[in-house]
């Protein structure tokens, strides 16, 4: 489960890395009286959290965040939460393994 | 997308009279495992991952006591505040010095705008921006208390 835990960390350090790329964030979150530095940290927090993760399940990843704008998606009553589709009786989720939606190709998260 | 903070207090779990941890990161730590009990939070690990980090890029302390640690990440199920109160305060690093008594966490779903996220925690914010309603949530008796001055703000 440990490389689908790195998973899901790299996907919220991209969220991260996101946000404060994002140009209105800065002056927001600055507004609200909350500091925030560079993205040094973030970025290398998501270079280690990558080296946990197969070459495979990287590449998987990164298709779909490069389609949809995120890698991983909830599961949630058996319906991928990115796509909407029931999933097959076939997809489970034995013992945390990674599995893929084979609708819309966004790796699932079972949590 | 207007998110009222008043759905964050129908299960009192999530507030907090009295945090015992007196770290950051243990606290942080009691929140996300609180958010999770309440079932707003799929993966506290994972959630106490991404606090700590963010805590990292800079303190979330805004200052007089209060601190707004908060994190857009896939182990929220739902958006949610978590509202704690350290009548010993804990060292969060504010610019200003002073140890915070009150923490209130902000929890946005990962499918929720980045806008979105910064007017959750704005709200947040402007909760406990005056001096008379952060001594009200210093001086409520129990954890009803602090919810009901939390739903009377939204009101």
């Amino acid at each position: 489960m440990s490389e689908g835990l790195d998973l899901l960390r790299l996907h919220d350090l991209h969220l991260l890395e996101d946000e404060l790329a994002d140009p209105g964030t800065a002056p927001r979150l600055r507004r609200l009286g909350l500091a925030i530095e560079p993205r040094a940290a973030v970025t290398r927090e998501r270079e280690r959290a990558l080296l946990g993760v197969d070459r495979r399940w990287r590449y998987l990843y990164e298709r779909a965040r490069g389609r949809y704008g995120r890698g991983v998606c909830p599961v949630k009553e058996r319906s991928c939460q990115g796509c909407h589709i029931r999933l097959p009786t076939s997809v489970t989720n034995p013992s945390g393994a990674l599995t893929l939606c084979e609708s819309c190709g966004r790796i699932l998260y079972w949590g | 997308m207007t998110i009222s903070i008043g759905a964050s207090v129908h299960d009192l779990s999530l507030c907090i009279p009295d945090l015992s941890p007196r770290k950051r990161d243990t606290v942080l730590e009691e929140l996300a495992a609180r958010a999770h009990l309440a079932g707003a939070v799929r993966d506290p690990a994972l959630l106490h991952h991404t606090l700590c980090l963010r805590e990292r890029l800079g303190a979330t302390a805004v200052g007089k006591g209060v601190a707004v640690p908060n994190a857009r990440s896939i182990a929220v199920i739902d958006p949610r505040l978590v509202i704690a109160r350290s009548p010993r305060g804990i060292d969060w690093k504010a610019a200003d010095g002073i140890a915070v008594q009150l923490v209130v966490l902000v929890l946005s779903p990962a499918d929720h705008t980045i806008e979105a996220h910064h007017e959750f925690i704005g709200r947040a914010i402007a909760f406990v921006r005056l001096q008379k309603q952060r001594q009200k949530l210093l001086e409520a008796r129990d954890a009803p208390a602090m919810a009901a001055l939390l739903r009377e703000f939204d009101a």
